[in-house]
Order: C-alpha cells, then structure tokens, then sequence
C-alpha cells in the first residue's frame, strides 16, 4: 500500500502532509505530557521490531502466496494508539529514505493510509470497543480482525482518492476501486488473523504487556483542543480538496444517467424524479457544492444551468461551499455525539 | 538470500557509501534537505505530458552523483524496485487515453503513452533524490540537520532509535528465519501457526530489550532526551549549492526549455 512519488501531485501530498504531520505533533505532545520516559526506548525498539517482523513471512493455505503484518493495530494494542502512531511513522521514514517504499512527498498520504487510519482510527473505534477488558481470545481475535479489516479498507479507498485526485491515472475512479477494494478484503484478513495470532500469544504467555494501554476512567472525554484540531483538519479538507472535488458525474450518477437516456425509465418515476428534483432545487443549500442564487424555484433549466456553472467555475465558490459542507457535517456529528452523551449519563443515573 | 538478510546488506552498504568523504558529503545536512525537497516539489508539480522537460530533471542525480563520487548505476539499480508499482498504475493509460500527441516518423504516440512514461520517470526520479540525500549524509546527519530546523527532538529521536536497533532486530530475526527453516519440512512449519510463536517470542524479547536499554540509559543520566555531537554551521558553499539547483529547477520547471533547446539545435 506504500504509494510511491510517481503517484500523487503536489498540491494532494501538500495537503495530505499538513493533516499527517499535524497529528504527528498532536501525538507527540501528547506522548511528551504523559511523561513517562521509558516509551522513548520502547517505541525506538518496538519501531525496529515492526520493521523486522515486517520482512518476516508466513505462508497462507491454499495459496502459493505469503503474508505479514503491517502492524498498525498490534503497536496500538502494545503502545496505545498514540505512540504507535509516533513509531509506525518513523518506520515509514526509513522504509523511504533507505528502500524506496514509498515516496518522500508522498509520506503526507502514506502516513495518513497506513498509519491514521490504523492507530487512530480504526483501533479506537473498532478494536478498543470490540476488544474490550480482559476479553476472552475470541474477542480479541474478532477485535483484531474487524479492525485490520477496516483499516485496510479505508486505506485502500484513499490510495484510490489520492491517486485520482492527483490525476496521473486515466482509470476512472470506480473501475479502480473496484480494483483495489476486493483485494485489500483478503488482505485485510490476513493482517487480521495474523495480529490475533500474536495477539492471542501475547495474551497467554505476557498478559501484563497487553495490560499496559487499558484504558483509565475518564480517558475517554475528548478536550476542546482535540475538538479544535478536528475541526480545523475539516475545514482544511474541506477548503482545498473541493478545488479538486470533479464536476464529472460520479459511478452513481453516470450510470443513472445512461439509463434514463437509453429510455429505460418509465413515465412515472420521471415524475418522482422532476419532483424530487425541484424539492431538492428549493431546498438545496449549496447546489452542485457552488452558492445558490435567488429563488431558483423559477428558474427554467437553461438558466439553471448557466448559473451554476459560471458559479462553480469560481474557485471561492467552491471552497465556501466545501468549508461550509463541513461545518455542517461537523455540527451534525457533534449532536449524535450529544444523543450518545445523554444516553450515557442516563444509563449511569 | 532471504529478504531480510538482503535488507542487513542494503542497509550495511548504504552506510559504507555515506562514510566516504566528497565535497557533496562535506555539505550541511540542511542545504540537502532542502534541495531535496524543492526537486521533489517541482518535478513532481510538472504536468504529466511534459515528458520533455521532466527528463532533463535527470541532470540533478546524475551530476549530483557525479560530484560526491557515487557511481550512477549503483544509484539507478536502486531506483529500479519502484518500477513494479508504478507500472501497475500506470498501465492503463495508454489503454484508456488514447488521444494522439505527436508523431515520431510517420507513427503516432497517443497521449497514454506519454503520460505512462512520465509516470515511471517521476519514479524514478523521487527513489534517486532521496537515495542521494542519505547516500551523501548518512541517517544521522540527516537526523541531526532535521533536529536544528526545528524537528522535535523526540520525533528525530525515535528515528535514530530505530534506525540503531534495526540492525540488531534484522540480525536477531534472520536467527530465527534459519531456526525455522532448519526445523521446517517444505511447506511443513511455514503456517501462520509457527509464525506467531516466532513474532510472539521476538515481541517479548523487544519489550525485555528495551527495559534493558532504559536501565542502561538512566545509569548513564538520561533524563528523556538524547544529546547530539556537535553543531552544523552554514556555509557559503551550502547557500550556493542550495541557490544553483533551485534557480535550476525553477528554471526547467516554468521555461519550456527542451523545445529551445530542440530549436537552437535546428539553427545550428
């Protein structure tokens, strides 16, 4: 999954850079305020082990092939998702810098596909919960596999994201992920069987190593600053990706539209469809991500047209739009959380 | 040769070439760097049909090599390993995009190919810029160099931690890649089962490692963070390495230099 130089362009790698690198230092403020000195040494081995281990393979039934671990969720496991984030990218570092795997500027992107999506993501939403304390071998090894999965997943989608919107590859985005998606099931499962199977060794023969990154009471509250972050890392994507967000009709889109021209769809649902379509117009915030201008209800399609596309061609548009689709994404992630919160607080009431 | 004792020998000869002594090595650190990353940043900024003038990026490694004594080829095999990839993505171009550019003779070259090429150049390319920036600094330096431009010296660091310790995990994993084989039957004992205990035992004895290394560090007066030998000091040849190839590549990067290039050659 290391993407190499050839694959991306500036502008993505710059701004894939700036969200990696700062959750790099948010990681390693984070390390430095739990002061406990004994994680330097322990990341600097853990990192050479993981670059060891790496290179070490195993032989998968029924195949001819071989796999090994990447080794996201297992340092996690090990080192807590911050530290393994620390350690896995200086692993990355090296394997540029000496072998090649995976380029210099395109660190921003594998840092985020490898590293981000393993150890903070997938590991506190998927393995931690699922996981949970002191949890039977089964447990751990359905945590393991599920979060290893969905690492690699999200992983592999943003391999293809990245690739595509750095325009080097003329394959269209849904034949490619096509491409990708299945593959990195498999692979996802190997990587997950293969960290339970540590995991569960770990578990019989060193249980207090497994121990060290158990969650304390109270860990769980998120502060304003990492709220902050958050926020600013959204409205970042928010601002820049969507100058590269396509006018072109995605898969979905494409595909409906083939069939409506090919005459396919009856009378009735065109019907559905023009009500659904001035249903959206007069509701629509932020038509086709570009400003909506008047009352659009009585706008021919003609005029429709030419509005927003003059509109959308404007590249403040665009990022108004995109800063704004995030702040409601935000706004509506953060009442859920709220949902989830009062829930809580009843249960232990 | 198992995957890994290549890597011990890759890893042992790379730091050979960057103990050596050339005007390229006598460099700070910081000035390689940064040229580095402004080659890196413009190459990579050029659009992918401009295969002309992403060709004469070329002039950077192969000088640059030139002046520190390495020879090109150790650099270019090295380079070669992106190829795989950037082939896999790049193979569909000249499937999909087949809009035709020019023509060499009477044979037309579509745009596919063109952009298919310029994918494995860029390759190319990025692997030997920063093959050289290591080859002629050595990791350490360029830990250090990172460190005085404001790194966090935690992050700088954990890389010397695990650039050290990776030598002896390598060493101690091929140990047990040959116990295993020994013991091994063809496919017999090559399973995921046998693969764990082995990561498992090797995991253990990392943990217990580095709570050696702790102790030995805390007698030693470690207090959290490492102390580095000297200081690198700014010369005027750095500013004037630095100064020559960005003007360079700023240079091939907005001009469409080949196509003077091409029509001064005509009027001679």
């Amino acid at each position: 999954m290391h993407m190499s130089d050839a694959l991306v362009s500036s502008p993505v790698a710059a701004v894939m850079g700036v969200v990696s690198v700062s959750l790099l230092v948010l990681s390693l403020h984070k390390i430095k305020k739990a002061n406990n000195e004994n994680v330097v040494p322990l990341m600097g081995v853990m990192g050479a082990f993981v670059f060891a281990a790496q290179m070490l393979n195993f032989t998968i039934p029924g195949t001819g092939s071989s796999g090994h671990i990447v080794g996201g969720i297992l340092l996690s496991a090990m080192l807590g998702p911050w530290a393994a984030y620390v350690t896995l990218a200086s692993v990355l570092v090296i394997q540029a810098l000496f072998f090649a795997d995976g380029g210099l500027l395109a660190l921003g992107c594998n840092l985020f596909n490898m590293g981000v999506l393993s150890c903070l993501v997938a590991y506190p939403l998927a393995y931690r919960p699922l996981a949970g304390e002191g949890g039977s071998s089964f447990r751990l090894s359905l945590a393991a596999v599920l979060a290893c999965l969905l690492g690699l997943e999200m992983g592999a989608f943003m391999v293809t994201a990245e690739t595509e919107m750095s325009g080097v590859t003329a394959l269209p985005f849904g034949s490619f992920l096509l491409f990708m998606m299945p593959i990195h099931v498999l692979i996802g499962i190997m990587e997950g069987v293969a960290t339970a199977a540590v995991l569960v060794f770990m578990r019989r023969y060193k249980p207090d190593l497994l121990d060290s990154c158990k969650p304390v009471s109270g860990q769980h509250k998120v502060s304003k600053k990492v709220l902050l972050v958050i926020a600013g890392v959204a409205l970042l994507f928010g601002g820049v990706f969507s100058w590269y967000a396509s006018s072109d009709p995605d898969g979905l889109e494409w595909s409906i539209a083939k069939i409506v021209k090919d005459g396919e769809v009856s009378s009735e649902p065109e019907m559905v469809k023009n009500m659904a379509d001035r249903i959206q117009r007069n509701t629509a915030f932020l038509p086709d991500y570009g400003f909506a201008v008047g009352e659009n209800g009585g706008l021919t399609e003609e005029e429709m047209e030419a509005t927003s596309s003059s509109l959308s061609d404007s590249k403040t548009g665009t990022s108004v739009a995109g800063i704004t689709g995030g702040v409601i994404v935000l706004l509506l992630v953060y009442l859920i959380g709220l949902l989830f919160r009062n829930r809580m607080r009843d249960k232990s009431v | 040769m198992s995957k890994l004792e290549k890597a011990y020998n890759e890893l042992d000869k790379m730091e050979l070439v960057s103990s050596e002594n050339s005007s390229v090595h006598a460099l700070d650190p910081r000035s390689k760097i940064l040229v580095t990353s402004v080659y890196l940043c413009l190459m990579l900024s050029l659009p992918l049909v401009r295969l002309s003038e992403l060709l004469l990026f070329f002039v950077f490694p192969i000088l640059t090599a030139a002046m520190a004594g390495i020879p090109y080829g150790f650099l270019f095999k090295r380079s070669l390993v992106v190829l795989p990839f950037a082939l896999l993505i790049g193979v569909f171009n000249p499937i999909f995009d087949r809009e035709t550019l020019f023509y060499v003779g009477s044979v037309p070259v579509s745009k596919g190919w063109v952009t298919f090429s310029s994918i494995l150049v860029r390759g190319l390319l990025s692997v030997q810029g920063a093959l050289l920036l290591i080859l002629t600094s050595g990791f350490y330096n360029v830990c250090k160099g990172m460190e005085q431009m404001k790194v966090p010296a935690l992050f700088t660091n954990q890389l010397l931690f695990v650039y050290r310790y990776v030598f002896v995990l390598i060493q101690e994993s091929i140990r047990l890649s040959w116990a295993r084989d020994s013991r091994s039957f063809g496919k017999k004992g090559h399973g995921v089962k046998v693969w764990s205990m082995m990561i498992g035992q090797l995991l253990i004895r990392t943990f217990e490692r580095a709570n050696r290394i702790h102790l030995s560090m805390k007698s030693r007066g470690f207090q959290g963070s490492l102390r580095m030998l000297g200081h690198f000091e700014w010369h005027r040849s750095d500013s004037l390495f630095l100064f020559c190839w960005c003007t360079f590549f700023l240079v091939i990067r907005i001009f469409p230099v080949s196509e003077s290039l091409l029509a001064s050659f005509r009027w001679f």
